[in-house]
C-alpha cells in the first residue's frame, strides 16, 4: 500500500500494519485509519500518521519518559501514549497525560482515553523545570 | 437552546436511549447521573475541548520540532542556563 504524507512524503506500508480508531481521535472523530512511525530523528517520539488525511499526524511519547511512575488506571491493555505539544520555546512543551491514547498491537486497534481522575495533566510540562525554579 | 428546570431525583431524558438525573445540588454544584449507551463518548466539557485544542496543536508540529525535542531529552534532563527566567 502506498500513502503520501506531508510529514514524511511517500510510504510503503502493509495493511497488516494499520491500526483502527473506532472513535477517532478526539476532534479527528473521522480518522479511523493510522499508522504509527517510528522516525529514528523523532525518538523516543513517535508519530500517529493519519492514512485519510495526509496533513494530519500527531507526535507522541511513551509517558512513562515524562513521569517514570506514570500508572493510570486504564480500561484496556497495550502499550500508552501521550499527545506531545511542542512550543516555542521548546522548554514550555507540554504532553497530555490525561488522555492518552491506547494502542493494542493484537488486535490493533487504538483509541484516545479520557482519564477519570484529574491526578494527571492536560498540559504537563515534557521537560521538568530547572533545578532551583519552583513550578508555577 | 432548551431550557429545563429540575428538581433533585428527577430526570430528563434524550432521545431513546440517554437519561439525566439530578443526583445533588449544593453549592453551586450540581450531581448528575447519566445513564447511555456504551457507545455514546461523554466528556466535561471544558476537558473535551482543551483536549481537542491539544491535539489539533499536535498536528501542526513538524519533524524538525520532534527531533529537537528528542534531542533535548536525549541530553538527559533539560539544563537551563543558570539565571534563567524564574528568578528575581
Amino acid at each position: 500500500m502506498k500513502f503520501t504524507s506531508r510529514q514524511f512524503g511517500d510510504i510503503d506500508y502493509q495493511e497488516t500494519h494499520e491500526f483502527q480508531f473506532p472513535d477517532g481521535i478526539i476532534g479527528f472523530e473521522h480518522l479511523r485509519k493510522f499508522l504509527i512511525i517510528d522516525d529514528e530523528d523523532s525518538q523516543p517520539f513517535r508519530w500517529l500518521v493519519s492514512l485519510e488525511d495526509p496533513n494530519l499526524s500527531f507526535p507522541m511519547i511513551p509517558p512513562s519518559i515524562v513521569v517514570p511512575d506514570y500508572a493510570p488506571v486504564l480500561p484496556t491493555g497495550g502499550t500508552v501514549f501521550a499527545v506531545a505539544v511542542l512550543n516555542e520555546p521548546i522548554e514550555q512543551s507540554t504532553v497530555n497525560l490525561r488522555a492518552p491514547v491506547m494502542i493494542d498491537t493484537v488486535t490493533r486497534e487504538g483509541r484516545q482515553v479520557v482519564l477519570e481522575q484529574d491526578r494527571y495533566s492536560l498540559q504537563h510540562p515534557l521537560f521538568a523545570p530547572p533545578a532551583g525554579v519552583g513550578g508555577a | 437552546m432548551l431550557i429545563l428546570t429540575r428538581k433533585t431525583g428527577e430526570e430528563i431524558t434524550i432521545g431513546e436511549n440517554v437519561t439525566v438525573r439530578v443526583i445533588a445540588v449544593q453549592e453551586g454544584q450540581v450531581k448528575l447521573g447519566i445513564e447511555a449507551p456504551k457507545e455514546l463518548k461523554i466528556y466535561r466539557g471544558e476537558i473535551y475541548e482543551l483536549i481537542q485544542q491539544q491535539n489539533m496543536k499536535a498536528t501542526q508540529i513538524s519533524k524538525s520540532s520532534v527531533a529537537k525535542a528528542a534531542g533535548l531529552l536525549s541530553g538527559s534532563n533539560l539544563r537551563s542556563k543558570k539565571g534563567g527566567p524564574g528568578t528575581g
